[in-house]
């Protein structure tokens, strides 16, 4: 009888492939900090290349904020407030040719809290246009205020595989516990969150 | 041509074939009854019963990321109009505070984490996620105090009940299984349940005309 057909062969190798497939997708390398990721490191005011895309992303400024509004808002929204504060991030996006990987924003700090975006209302967003144009808006996170020192905006690109990728983050200048009070104590009572804004990339 | 020794082997061979056929097929008569009789009375696992606390409302939960008080329930109903059918949902109403101490990372309630329990059988029925702060799947930021949420439950049309029973599930910070070839750093995953909240609803009918 022979023993090593080659459609035994195949099945066996399928399994080697298998294992190395599970291994590139570990949820380390696609959740988790990664060794695998560039850092592009930044501060408000700089456009910062995304992943090798040719798109830049920009943080235009931040605003603090007691609670938030949406700009389209109806006579029977109530604005959202917050146990903490809010943090608006005003961006610029200009898009390259090629398609950017998709991300995820998050607000990490010193202390090792990570804020996500909020869910609602829908025109708090951060995303890269079609190709040829470039867009504005804003994108809002809730915070506590006793941990905002070291405050930064993350961009990590998803990722399904274990390949070598760049994310990008930005100083948002908040250097000490300090000047986070003076922020937050300075917060203005109402922000109005708009829609983005696209235009033909120049 | 075949020859007597073949022909005399292949009746011996029938022999041997034919002499335990009654056994044989006996052995697995039994053999399929028995599996009938065991699928007939629930399974071969032994039923156990509910193995996780029963509290009655208001309580304090804590399960994984997220520390639960619930207070109240309530069956609303919205009557048949000429447009749509008539609905009843469960709404439940809880705190709900973020305690990842492990990644202090925001997270919404998500609508798997807590479930209807029927009861009588039925298939537990899973929320639409927490509705916190005036938005739903609200993510909520570790550190903050805890912040008023409701979750919503599709039941039929003529559901009462004078008590329900909510279940409330949580996640575990762990790794996988290294030898399996899996990752050993813990994330949040593997939900469990953790407890069973008790709460009296009461009736409200919305017909739309208090909002």
């Amino acid at each position: 009888m022979k023993l090593y057909r080659p459609a035994t062969v195949l099945v066996g190798l399928l399994f080697v492939l298998l294992g190395g497939v599970t291994r590139l997708a570990g949820p380390d390398h696609v959740y988790g900090e990664d060794q695998n990721l560039k850092v592009v490191h930044g501060t408000i005011g700089e456009a910062l290349p995304y992943a090798g895309s040719g798109s830049t992303m920009k943080v235009i400024r931040i605003k603090f904020a007691k609670s938030i509004v949406s700009a389209d808002a109806g006579d029977d929204d109530k604005p959202f407030d917050t146990n903490g504060v809010f943090v608006a991030v005003e961006w610029d996006a200009i898009r390259g040719v090629k398609d950017p990987d998709s991300f995820t924003p998050t607000l990490i700090t010193d202390g090792g809290s990570v804020y996500q975006k909020v869910s609602d209302p829908s025109e708090s967003r951060i995303d890269f246009p079609d190709a040829g144009f470039a867009s504005t808006g804003t994108v809002v996170f809730e915070a506590n205020p006793a941990d905002l020192k070291g405050l930064t905006l993350r961009l990590k690109p998803t990722m399904f595989f274990n390949v070598y990728n760049s994310e990008i983050r930005v100083d948002l200048g908040v250097p000490t516990e300090a000047i986070a009070q003076q922020m937050v104590d300075g917060a203005v009572d109402q922000y109005v969150v708009n829609d983005d804004v696209t235009r033909v990339a120049s | 041509m075949e020859s007597l020794d073949e022909v005399i082997d292949a009746m011996i061979a029938d022999r041997v074939i034919h002499r335990h056929r009654r056994i044989w097929l006996l052995l697995i008569a039994l053999i399929v009854a028995a599996a009938l009789v065991i699928l007939a009375t629930g399974g071969w696992k032994e039923k156990k019963g509910r193995t996780v606390p029963t509290l009655d409302a208001p309580a304090t939960v804590t399960a994984g990321r997220f520390e639960f008080n619930f207070t109240k329930a309530e069956i609303v109903r919205k009557p048949k109009t000429d447009y749509s059918k008539a609905e009843t949902t469960l709404r439940v109403y809880f705190t709900a505070k973020n305690i990842d101490t492990e990644e202090q990372k925001s997270e919404s309630v998500s609508g798997r984490l807590l479930k209807f329990v029927p009861g009588g059988g039925k298939d537990l029925i899973e929320s639409n996620g927490g509705d916190c702060h005036g938005g739903l799947n609200w993510e909520l930021v570790y550190g903050l105090p805890p912040e008023e949420c409701s979750t919503k439950f599709d039941v039929d049309p003529d559901f009462t009940a004078d008590v329900v029973e909510i279940g409330v599930l949580q996640e575990h910070y762990e790794g996988d299984n290294g030898s399996l070839g899996l990752n050993e750093k813990p994330y949040w995953h593997n939900e469990d349940a953790a407890a069973v909240v008790r709460l009296k609803p009461t009736v409200v009918v919305d017909d739309g005309k208090n909002r």
